[in-house]
Formats: structure tokens, C-alpha cells, sequence
């Protein structure tokens, strides 16, 4: 099993590799082909360790289009197509909140992400976008040590999961599935009520942390000005 | 069924690592800081979903939700430095913030 595993995932960091931006067009195609054997061959791994399970199949089509949508996002030259793939992966999580019975948090993240996070992204590509891919977009910094040190902490952490025990199943009814938005508030609002308070002073500082940083004009540093 | 969540959780990690490491583009790297954190949200709706020990709870979904505020004021944060920096150099080019470097 371990050995299927390094080989899966050094496919897969091969194949991000190639993909990186960068690299040759032909490179990229057959980057492109080793990430999607290694996404396939590591979901077959994951629902065959753990068949059966019912909800394998909208699993594994959730977990695919979230994979595809990631590598996507830090392989696209084009600033703008990575945040319309950053949707899709927050969609694809969102299904897989909902399986979870996490319907709530599942409508709050399409809500903060794919609403208020995403359209300031977007907005800030507007700034920025220009008519020819730049070199910084095109360019990779250190793609070989990148990908050397993802493959290892993604194996270190792989290997060591599937030797680990298969927790006991639990039914679906054993969670309160009524009115899960009523349980979560009510642990927010009882056990978890200071927390609340300092996410909330949290948010306010940051919000008035970023007007300040915004409102600031743009210094004329000698420093700066020499340097370049 | 709580291995294969956490495996995609830490597959959605390491690849928000590997971009914020590779991409030059500051807006992509602060793209995969946001990858990293739906890695562990993922992750933590997991664990509280099918606990490995004791009845599923609701702890999960709670950190969960502290998270995506964690992540909202870091990202309001973050754009603003990014247009301040890209005010200052008119790019957005990691590798040309160099002033603390060491030559």
C-alpha cells in the first residue's frame, strides 16, 4: 500500500511540475496528464480503503472537481482565470460541507468567499491587469524545490494516515440533524460566546487596520526611489 | 470516510503550499493562503463529523466558523497591502521586493 502511495504522489508531483507555468507546452500536456492519473489513482486508493461507504460516489466527483479546480488555480498564467478557479474549489467544498451535514457553514462559505472575498479579488486583478501575460505570471520561482517539498510533506502525511485505524462508522441519525443552523448557534452563543466576541474585534480591527493602510498615500521614500 | 476527508484536506494544504512557494504573482500567493485554509476547514468539519471517539459534535463547525473570520480579516488586510505595494512599484512581482534581502 505504501509503495502505491509514493508512486501515486510522486506521479503527481511530477506531473505538477511539468505543469507549473513556465515549463514547454508539450511538457505542460504531459504535466497535465500525470496530475489527472495521480488524482484518479489517489481517490481509487482513498474509496478502496474505505469501501463501503455510501456516500463514496458524490465524494469522489466532489473531491475530483475541487483537485482539478486547486491545481488549476496555482498552475493558470492568467491572474483572473486562478480566482474563477478558486470559485469552483470553494463550490466543490461547499458539496462536501453539505455531505458533512454542515449545511450552515456551507452557506456561509459560498457567501464570504464566492461573494465578498472573490469580488475584492477580482477587483484588485482589474487594478493590476494588463494586456500581455508579465513575466512574474509566466515564470516560476523555484518550481523543482516547490514541488520536492510538497511530495514529501503530502507522502509523510499519506503514509502515516493509512496506517493509521479506521475510525468506527458512525449512522448519520446519530448526529442532531435537525435544525443544524440551531445547534451551531446555540454552541456559538453558550460554550464558545468569548471567542465570538474577539472574532468580532478581530474583524473590526481589521477593518479599520486596512482603511488606514488604504488611505495612506503612497510614500516618496529616497530609499525606495534610489534603489530602483 | 474521516480518512478520505482528511486526505483531500491535506491534498488542498500541500498544493496552497506548493503555489504560495512557486507563484511570483502576489495576488495567486494570497489565493493560496485561502486554498491552505479550505484544506483545514475541510479537515475540521471532519473530525467533528466522525470523531474518534465520543458522539459527533459541533465543535468542528464552530472552529470552522471562527476560521472563515480569521481568513475574511486577513484577506482585507492583505489586498490592502497588496495595492499599497502595487502603488509603490507598479508591479506585482514577489521578486522584486527586495529591499530586506540580503545581498
Amino acid at each position: 500500500m505504501a509503495g502505491l502511495l509514493t508512486i501515486i504522489l510522486a506521479l503527481g508531483a511530477v506531473g505538477l511540475f511539468l505543469a507549473l507555468p513556465g515549463g514547454q507546452a508539450r511538457a505542460v500536456r504531459a504535466g497535465q496528464i500525470g496530475l489527472a492519473a495521480s488524482g484518479v489513482g489517489l481517490l481509487a486508493a482513498t474509496l478502496g480503503w474505505l469501501f463501503p461507504w455510501p456516500g463514496a460516489n458524490f465524494f469522489a466527483g466532489c473531491a475530483l472537481v475541487a483537485l482539478f479546480a486547486a491545481v488549476r488555480v496555482i498552475t493558470h498564467p492568467r491572474p483572473v482565470y486562478s480566482a474563477l478557479y478558486f470559485v469552483l474549489l470553494i463550490l466543490a467544498a461547499a458539496a462536501l460541507l453539505v455531505q458533512m451535514q454542515a449545511e450552515f457553514l456551507a452557506a456561509a462559505l459560498v457567501i464570504v468567499y464566492a461573494g465578498a472575498i472573490l469580488v475584492t479579488y477580482v477587483f484588485v486583478i482589474m487594478l493590476a491587469q494588463q494586456a500581455r501575460p508579465l513575466v512574474h505570471d509566466i515564470r516560476s520561482h523555484e518550481p523543482l524545490l516547490g514541488c520536492l517539498a510538497g511530495f514529501l510533506l503530502l507522502w509523510s502525511i499519506a503514509v502515516r494516515l493509512f496506517a493509521a485505524p479506521v475510525p468506527p462508522a458512525v449512522p448519520a441519525a446519530d448526529l442532531p440533524a435537525a435544525g443544524t443552523v440551531a445547534a451551531v448557534g446555540t454552541s456559538l452563543l453558550t460554550t464558545y460566546v468569548i471567542a465570538m466576541q474577539l472574532a468580532g474585534l478581530l474583524l473590526l480591527a481589521a477593518l479599520v487596520g486596512a482603511i488606514a493602510i488604504a488611505r495612506r498615500r503612497p510614500l516618496r521614500d529616497p530609499l525606495l526611489e534610489g534603489e530602483e | 470516510m474521516l480518512g478520505a476527508y482528511v486526505l483531500l484536506g491535506a491534498v488542498l494544504f500541500v498544493l496552497g503550499l506548493v503555489g504560495f512557494v512557486v507563484r511570483r504573482n502576489l495576488i495567486i500567493m494570497f489565493l493560496c493562503t485561502e486554498m491552505m485554509f479550505q484544506g483545514i476547514i475541510i479537515n475540521l468539519v471532519a473530525f467533528g463529523r466522525y470523531p474518534l471517539a465520543g458522539a459527533p459534535s459541533f465543535d468542528g463547525q464552530v472552529f470552522a466558523l471562527f476560521l472563515i473570520a480569521v481568513a475574511a480579516s486577513e484577506a482585507a488586510l492583505a489586498l490592502a497591502l497588496v495595492v499599497l505595494l502595487f502603488r509603490h512599484r507598479r508591479t506585482l512581482d514577489a521578486n522584486a521586493l527586495t529591499l530586506l534581502r540580503d545581498e
